[in-house]
């Protein structure tokens, strides 16, 4: 993946630099509002990491140009400023996730990554994470390149959940998916989480449950 | 031929040979005689030479009738008869005067910027030769009458003085004289009593004095016997030593003047230096103005007889002297006063 | 920004202008008016003594009025301005006596004579005059028939007279004006003086001068200056305020940069990776210590500094507690604990609040509990709805607080006794602060058998309000 880096500061830069090249990216990191712009118009790259706060300019008009001429790669806001009105101002312009400074390197790595997949998704219309993989067009669910035949609310949790690609699932929408907007009992999501729980044992995934909030599909850490 | 136009022709002929032709001509009304003041006619004709004069010397009576006529209006109109000049110019028969001259010209000496009078003529007495060798001719009013009361045998016949209903003039100086003092009515007395002549004009009491018809003369034109005397030096002028009146011409445009522009030159002409400066040198009329000088000045005139000079003043006053009903009692009064003894 | 909307200067002359042209022009009619009336009158009595000398010349003689006109009842007439004059005298019949103009009388007028004088324009050849009529009584030894007698002239005299003492009256209110106008002048700077003054004490002030200010003003000035004092004194403390808590800030700071100095000077000392790594263990630990007081420190200044309640707004606590509590679940921070939420109202829960500062609050009492509890403890939220109040809760089964600070716990930098987590102290103030701001009472206990647990109160908006 081709990653450009907006960011006047160097040693965070560098940091960047030294954890994203390593998860087999490549990195091109620019200064500049103005170098950064004319390479963004040679295209070419998978993700933008936007500074906001540039010697020459604001990162926000940057994202807004981008947006004007349609390029729609996907942008990741790193910024001190972590005002509320900044960050809807940020989504609002077309950014697709933002992370306040100071922030920690697996933190990034983890927007990174889910952008980068979500990405991904978009252009190959298949939802995957680790060894499994959910064909949209066809409705197909491989492990391991194994076929898993799963009933039908059960394909809709798994995809409700790698829809999320990493984050939190939350539960009404898992709900929603699951049994529309009739009344449901307070356990009844739970029981087909526990029946998925069951078919993913041993595959390096699981889900896990936050309480009152809904359920995220992560791999195991080792 | 029409009446007016032969009065033209009388006037052309009059009138001293013109040198332009085509020159405009001006008509001037004056009861002011010819002879003593051509002198300021032939300057004027010389500095305005494109402008044909006609003069016309009639008595005062004839200009004032010419005035009210207007057929046609003559341009300029001078006469000695203020009180009717006076009245004319009250009746908007002058047409005003804006020059820079009529502006300097002395305000006693104006009214109205109309009508203006240009000459200073002191009114004096004149005697013959024969007088002082029979008594002390007399040098004021009351000298006079002392004389008329005291040698009246003697003086009998031999007086002359103005007839103030058949002269204008005449009347004017007497109304001004009952004006001054209610003892000129003995004056008048005491003339009645010589059997006093009255004549017309200045001329004739000159022209007896000369013939030796009269010893005596009261109120005439100075500006005349003053040019007498020095012809005729059997005639003394005696400038009276209390008080002497002044007369003055006065002169102004006719309304419905046919000229107006070359006769505001002409009035202008008047009261300018050049032609004051005639008037004091050439003729007895006397120069207005102070920056003149000559034989004829007001100047030298107060110079000579002091301060006793009373001019005629022209104001609006001069119109009660024009006011019928104050004629006829005027008249009426001196008919009673001069046949009181007889 | 200031705008600068005219001057004083211009304004007071303007309305002085307005005043002056207004009054100005209402006096200059007066003015000519009563420099008419004035000349009508003067020239008036000229006609009514002209008038009176004539009647007094008028005598009878054998049953009929002679007249002698007297010259000075002419000269009267004429004045110095040198009228044409116009007299006439009549008798009882309407005859003319004596006259010395054509000038016609008209028979009305002559009527009206004979009750009363009377005044008359008329205008004859092109000028304008004024006659006046009156009829005199008369007693001779025959007759005793009355008289008329009209004197008249024309009118240059009238017209040079009001025309000079308007011209007199328009040259006193032109004085009057502009010595107004350098008085006003004057005035204004006078007037104008103590603001000069305070202006000067204010431009002379040093910077950081916010001592109260030593002037003498006017009435009318008491209030702005007061309104300064009052700003100088609210801009002293808030600058202590600031000095004071700048200096805490950077005693905080100082502490955990310190604590990265020493570690990372003894570990550059020492050759054994094994040190190195545990001391960039603590490096990084101390790193993220110091940012979020950095955070935190900004929460606070923000909190005092933003001022008012522009940015309240009703909202629904509901939504707003799952989408912080959604998104602190899914950072790296909460992997090893159990957070989560108890089961919410199912309608939304309406209050009055800052959005930004709500969420502060929240992220802050969320952090404290991931920070203050080990890993594994449960960490639940939840709102409990009275009649009007809200009651927003966190609650963990950590170690808790012990109860002799729990009254300190909201006070900056107090870490209710435990310097062994990365906590900075300042998230309970930061908490104290939003909650004072919206009004609400916040409370922390310790739970039955162990835990801590933070409520919030805060009061329902119904949906009138805002």
């Amino acid at each position: 993946m081709r990653l450009l880096v907006v960011e006047d500061d160097l040693l965070i830069a560098r940091s960047l630099d030294n954890a994203l090249t390593p998860l087999g990216n490549i990195v091109e990191a620019f200064t500049h509002c103005a170098e950064a712009g004319a390479a963004l118009h040679q295209g070419g790259f998978d993700l933008v990491l936007l500074d906001l706060g540039l010697p020459d300019g604001d990162g926000l008009t940057l994202l807004e140009a981008m947006r004007e001429r349609g390029d729609t790669t996907p942008v990741l806001i790193l910024t001190a400023r972590d005002g509320v009105e900044d960050r809807v101002r940020g989504l609002d312009l077309g950014a697709d996730d933002y992370l306040a400074k100071p922030f920690s390197i697996a933190e990034l790595e983890a927007r990174v990554r889910a952008l980068l997949r979500r990405s991904q998704q978009r252009s190959d219309n298949q939802l995957r994470l680790g060894p499994l993989c959910f064909d949209l067009a066809s409705g197909r669910v491989t492990l391991d390149e194994t076929p898993l035949e799963l009933p039908r609310r059960e394909l809709l949790l798994l995809e409700g959940l790698l829809s999320q690609t990493g984050d939190i699932a939350p539960r009404e929408m898992l709900e929603s998916r699951l049994f529309g907007f009739g009344e449901v009992g307070s356990n009844a999501l739970e029981v087909y989480v526990s029946r998925l729980r069951k078919r993913l044992q041993g595959s390096g995934l699981r889900i896990r449950t936050f309480r009152g909030l809904g359920y995220r599909l992560e791999e195991e850490r080792a | 031929m029409r009446p007016w136009s032969l009065v033209a022709c009388i006037g052309l002929l009059m009138v001293s040979v013109s040198e332009v032709v085509d020159a405009e001509p001006l008509v001037v009304e004056a009861a002011l005689d010819r002879r003593v003041v051509a002198p300021l006619l032939e300057a004027f004709e010389q500095s305005h030479p494109d402008i044909e004069l006609v003069f016309h010397d009639r008595s005062t009576l004839e200009v004032d009738t010419l005035v009210e006529r207007g057929d046609p209006a003559p341009d300029v109109v001078i006469s000695s008869a203020m009180p009717w000049q006076m009245a004319r110019v009250n009746q908007d028969y002058a047409r005003p005067l804006h020059s820079r001259e009529a502006r300097a010209w002395p305000d006693w000496a104006k009214w109205r910027d109309e009508v203006f009078g240009f000459t200073f003529e002191p009114i004096v007495m004149a005697y013959r030769l024969d007088l002082p060798r029979h008594m002390m001719p007399p040098s004021t009013h009351a000298d006079l009458h002392t004389l008329l009361t005291t040698r009246q045998d003697m003086l009998r016949g031999k007086v002359t003085t103005y007839s103030p209903a058949r002269s204008g003039v005449g009347y004017t100086l007497f109304q001004q004289d009952a004006r001054y003092t209610p003892r000129f009515w003995d004056l008048v007395a005491a003339m009645g009593n010589v059997d006093a002549h009255l004549e017309e004009n200045t001329r004739a009491m000159l022209q007896g004095i000369t013939e030796g018809r009269y010893w005596l003369g009261y109120n005439l034109l100075g500006s005349y016997a003053m040019v007498w005397a020095q012809h005729h030096p059997e005639v003394i002028v005696q400038v009276p030593q209390d008080y002497s009146l002044v007369m003055m011409r006065m002169a102004f445009i006719h309304r419905d003047a046919p000229h107006p522009r070359q006769a505001g030159e002409f009035v202008d002409f008047l009261l300018s230096r050049d032609g004051q400066r005639v008037l004091a040198g050439q003729t007895p009329l006397f120069s207005v103005r102070p920056d003149v000088s000559g034989p004829y000045t007001a100047q030298r005139l107060r110079d000579q007889v002091g301060d006793q000079l009373y001019p005629i003043p022209i104001n609006a006053s001069l119109l009660a002297f024009v006011d019928p009903q104050r004629r006829d009692a005027f008249m009426a009064r001196w008919r009673r006063e001069f046949q009181r003894s007889r | 920004m200031i705008e600068v909307d005219g001057s004083l200067k211009r304004r007071l002359a303007i309305w002085l202008l307005v005043t002056v042209s207004g009054l100005g022009t209402l006096l200059m009619i007066e003015a000519y008016l009563g420099a008419q009336r004035a000349a009508q009158r003067a020239y008036d009595s000229q006609l009514e003594a002209a008038a009176l000398t004539i009647a007094e010349s008028v005598q009878w003689q054998e049953g009929e009025p002679v007249l002698e006109i007297p010259a000075a009842a002419l000269q009267i007439l004429a004045t110095r301005h040198q009228e044409r004059v116009f007299y006439a005298v009549l008798d009882a019949d309407g005859r003319r006596i004596s006259a010395n103009l054509v000038l016609d009388i008209a028979e009305d007028d002559q009527r009206h004579v004979a009750r009363e004088p009377f005044w008359r324009d008329v205008t004859w050849r092109g000028e304008d005059w004024r006659l006046y009529g009156r009829e005199y009584d008369s007693a001779g030894w025959e007759t005793q028939d009355p008289v008329q007698i009209w004197v008249g002239h024309t009118m240059a005299g009238r017209r040079a007279l009001a025309g000079e003492l308007f011209e007199r009256a328009v040259t006193r209110f032109l004085a009057m004006v502009l010595l107004a106008g350098l008085l006003m002048l004057l005035a204004m700077r006078v007037a104008l003086t103590p603001m000069r003054r305070l202006r000067q004490l204010l431009r002379r002030r040093d910077a950081d001068d916010m001592g109260p200010l030593d002037a003498r003003v006017p009435e009318e000035l008491r209030e702005l200056a007061e309104t300064l004092d009052t700003l100088f004194s609210r801009q002293r403390d808030s600058r202590d305020a600031l000095l004071r808590f700048t200096a805490d800030a950077s005693h905080q700071l100082k502490t955990p940069l310190a604590g990265l100095q020493s570690t990372s000077e003894l570990a550059l000392a020492q050759d054994d990776p094994e040190t190195w790594r545990s001391a960039l263990v603590d490096v990084n630990e101390g790193a993220a210590r110091t940012s979020r007081l950095a955070s935190q420190l900004l929460s606070l200044a923000r909190l005092r500094h933003v001022g008012g309640d522009g940015d309240m707004a009703r909202l629904d606590l509901a939504a707003m507690l799952r989408e912080v509590t959604l998104e602190w679940a899914g950072r790296d921070a909460a992997r090893e604990h159990d957070l989560g939420l108890a089961e919410l109202p199912a309608a939304p829960v309406a209050i009055l609040g800052a959005s930004w500062a709500l969420r502060e609050l929240l992220g802050n009492l969320i952090d404290n509990a991931l920070s203050y509890t080990p890993a594994g403890s449960e960490i639940t939220l939840g709102i409990e709805i009275d009649t009007r109040v809200a009651t927003l809760y966190i609650e963990d089964d950590g170690p808790g607080v012990p109860a002799d600070l729990l009254e300190r716990l909201h006070h900056p930098f107090e870490r209710g006794g435990r310097q062994d987590t990365q906590g900075s102290g300042l998230g309970l103030a930061v908490v104290d602060s939003i909650a004072k701001r919206h009004g609400a009472a916040w409370q922390v206990s310790n739970r039955e058998p162990r835990g801590l647990r933070v409520t919030l109160r805060l009061t329902l908006s119904s949906p009138e309000e805002r």
